[in-house]
């Protein structure tokens, strides 16, 4: 019995060790990653499509590119574009990102498609930076043949960086991670309405930050201390979150000081990134099983199942968490979030669902998102 | 006494009035015709196979060029504000805002705004907003949105890309047989694409000619005069049109007559007009004998037709448009015309609407200048919002510049 607490305790505490872990790599966003993780060769993406089990096929570790807190403004793009893109660019050409093996950029918006060319002429990584162009339509016909092909070509460029193109077994073994990994995200995502706003969307980001084996281990010794953790969030106004990138939990807090609860997010850097309906892919080709899950993953508004799936999508998740009120987040000049904000609001309104549409310049919320957000959840 | 002009008008432009009335004519009556005759009509991206529309005696309508008319009848800001109101951002293209706009308040619309689709045509080779606009309009007007999906091309032209476009150009053929009620006749999309391959022909004819020295033609001449090759690409009307443009240009270039008097500068275009400003902008150059002998954005319908069965030939050719090609071919694009045209530097607008065409400018501008030796200038603006127009600092660069090369 003794024996059964001490062990108990032992496992509690190596739990809060891990996720003290998490929280910091959360914090630092893949940062220090050459002094904490020496022996890992990171390989840098920033879009939700990109395929990490081709990256850890080949041995890297894919580590998600987010902007500096502090934003510098690079001479090769014009003012009107992202803050993520002209961060992002800063960092770059600063040699922020010289340890990476290479970069990838999965085809999304027109921002992200120009960023890829400028990364290459303007970053110095000509013949590291990869490209991938999945399908935008993701159930037309040739679609799944078409994306099949350009995985297969990005396997061969990645091989071309490591000197070997990744086997079968290399993907599969990838492939197993990802889904260990996206099955212990699910669960944290379940958690959500039980635990304090900012710690899922936190723990989900540090998976995008440092290595995956790593972060696998350590959810598994911090989900247990989380379940003992859940708290029925009271009156809480509970809430939809969906957006773009955030590179930090800022938002999130802000929810939770003002007496809100995050209970669904559709984040590019939350849970969308996970989300993996099938937990075993009927197919035996491991770039088939990346294909399937593309296609079913909650389309961001860069791709589209029909046009009204993704507003469909976010009305029926913000009924199923039974979330009050939703929070659409637009950061400034990212046209596709700013298209969809415009249906969405309008849908979930008329389900009953309290809307505001909320532009950041970055990640980072002031004093007007406060007055706006107060204003919002008292409305509730 | 009156300021001196320096600008020599195109006889063709009459009748260039002509084919654009009874165009929107036809279309704006669509409404007593289209029914009868059993001709849908759809409203589609510039960079859609129209061809296979005509095909099937679609008749096109182009919002993109609405869009244009709004700039250039300087009534786009006041139609974005009404989108604005209903909830889109600022930040989005000021064609689809003004579009859009025009359909919440036709009364304050040129021609009372589009008449209503029948079905909606967009194809993602020129950015990535269409399909959003598209999808807007989809849920107006709950008709059917047909989408050709193209991939970027970050390196050369791939066979899957290909393969990939025309699969769903089968399948498009395939929806528009049960929209339209008609069957798909290959050899009736194998004429529009003759006819298509006459006018883009003779286009590159016209601006080839301005190679000369003086060059024939002015960029607003391009920008005007490209009307017919974008709403009516695939058909007599403009066929005949640019016969008679060809004609003119060839005539100009034979008598030595350049478009601007006294042409001491040859310049380079990039980007879209800056439509509410068309003339104004250009005449602070042609007044100092500055023109502009060529430019990317009309010569993206100066690109041939690709080989293949009319299917295939549809794929790659909508494929590979310029907008959807990386940016080192941007740049080549960019050196090629300054040597082919001999052109002394090149002014590139960097157009808030219009980010696949704009973000990565700058980069291109220092590579060509890198390899061309000529200077090139940076202008920001918007096409058709003249709300972000800063005429003072943008003419204090223009003069800068022109001084520059006048040295």
């Amino acid at each position: 019995m003794l024996q059964q607490v001490k062990n108990k305790n032992l496992n509690d505490s190596i739990g809060e060790e891990k996720l003290e872990l998490l929280l910091e790599e959360a914090s630092l966003n893949g940062s220090r990653r050459r002094e904490r993780y020496p022996d890992s060769r990171f390989f840098g993406y920033f879009c939700s499509y990109w395929p990490e089990e081709i990256v850890l096929a080949a041995g890297y570790e894919p580590l998600r590119l987010f902007p500096a807190p502090i934003q510098a403004v690079p001479a090769s793009l014009p003012a009107y574009c992202c803050s993520l893109a002209r961060g992002c660019l800063s960092r770059a050409e600063k040699g922020d990102y010289a340890d990476l093996a290479g970069t990838g950029f999965a085809h999304t918006c027109d921002t992200m498609q120009c960023l890829g060319g400028i990364w290459q002429a303007v970053a110095g990584h000509v013949d590291n930076t990869l490209q991938c162009v999945p399908p935008v339509l993701l159930e037309a016909p040739g679609a799944r043949r078409y994306y099949l092909t350009e995985l297969q070509n990005l396997l061969s460029k990645i091989g071309r960086l490591t000197g070997r193109e990744p086997g079968k077994i290399d993907l599969i073994r990838a492939l197993d991670l990802c889904r260990q990994i996206r099955r212990q995200a699910a669960e944290l995502d379940k958690m959500r309405p039980y635990l304090p706003s900012p710690l899922v969307p936190a723990l989900l980001r540090a998976g995008q930050v440092m290595p995956g084996t790593e972060f696998s281990a350590a959810l598994e010794r911090v989900i247990p201390v989380l379940k003992e953790r859940m708290a029925e969030p009271g009156d809480r106004c509970r809430v939809l979150v969906t957006g773009a990138v955030l590179e930090n939990d800022s938002l999130f807090k802000m929810v939770e000081d003002l007496g809100g609860r995050v209970v669904a997010d559709d984040m590019c850097t939350g849970y969308r990134h996970y989300y993996d309906q099938l937990s075993q892919p009927d197919t035996p080709d491991p770039l088939e099983a990346i294909v399937q899950r593309a296609a079913n993953m909650p389309p961001c508004p860069c791709r589209s199942r029909g046009h009204d799936y993704r507003i469909n999508y976010l009305e029926q998740l913000a009924l199923e968490k039974n979330a009050a009120g939703a929070v659409l987040v637009i950061r400034k000049y990212c046209e596709p979030h700013a298209w969809d904000a415009v249906p969405a609001a309008e849908q979930l309104r008329k389900s009953g669902i309290r809307t505001m549409v909320l532009e950041l310049e970055g990640a980072d919320v002031g004093g007007q998102e406060r007055t706006r957000l107060q204003a919002f959840l008292e409305s509730i | 006494m009156a300021e001196q002009r320096r600008y020599r008008p195109l006889a063709s432009t009459r009748q260039l009035e002509k084919t654009m009335t009874r165009y929107y004519a036809l279309t704006r009556y669509h409404r007593l015709w289209g029914r009868p005759l059993r001709r849908p009509l759809a409203w589609v991206t510039s960079g859609a196979p129209v061809e296979l529309l005509l095909a099937f005696n679609i008749h096109p309508v182009y919002p993109e060029n609405y869009g244009a008319i709004c700039g250039t009848r300087k009534v786009s800001a006041k139609l974005c504000k009404v989108a604005e109101a209903a909830g889109y951002s600022q930040d989005l293209c000021s064609y689809a805002r003004s579009h859009i706009g025009s359909i919440m308040r036709p009364d304050l619309a040129p021609m009372g705004g589009l008449p209503r689709p029948d079905l909606l045509v967009a194809c993602n080779n020129i950015c990535g907003t269409v399909l959003k606009w598209y999808e807007a309009l989809a849920r107006i007007f709950n008709v059917p949105l047909l989408v050709l999906d193209t991939p970027y091309l970050p390196g050369e032209v791939t066979g899957h890309a290909v393969g990939y476009v025309h699969e769903q150009l089968k399948e498009m053929a395939a929806d528009l047989e049960k929209i339209t009620g008609r069957r798909f006749d290959a050899r009736g999309l194998e004429k529009r694409l003759l006819l298509s391959k006459e006018t883009i022909s003779l286009w590159r004819e016209i601006r080839e000619f301005c190679r000369a020295e003086p060059s024939p033609l002015n960029a607003p001449d391009l920008f005007i005069h490209m009307a017919p090759i974008v709403v009516l690409r695939g058909t007599k009307q403009s066929l005949k049109y640019y016969r008679q443009l060809r004609d003119e240009v060839k005539h100009r270039v034979d008598q030595g007559l350049g478009a601007v008097e006294n042409e001491k500068i040859r310049l380079v275009w990039d980007n879209i007009a800056i439509w509410y400003r068309l003339f104004a902008f250009f005449k602070d150059f042609s007044q100092r004998g500055a023109c502009f002998v060529t430019d990317t954005y009309s010569g993206g319908w100066a690109v041939e037709l690709s080989p293949g069965d009319p299917l295939e030939s549809l794929a790659s050719t909508y494929t590979e448009i310029f907008l959807n090609r990386s940016l080192e071919f941007r740049a080549r694009q960019m050196i090629d015309l300054i040597k082919d045209f001999n052109a002394h530097g090149f002014v590139m607008h960097s157009n808030r609407s219009c980010k696949p065409y704009s973000l990565v400018q700058e980069v291109i501008r220092r590579q060509v200048m890198r390899e061309t030796g000529v200077p090139g200038l940076m202008v920001e603006a918007d096409m058709a919002d003249s709300r972000v127009f800063a005429n003072e600092p943008v003419k204090n660069r223009v003069q800068a510049f022109i001084e520059t090369l006048e040295a």
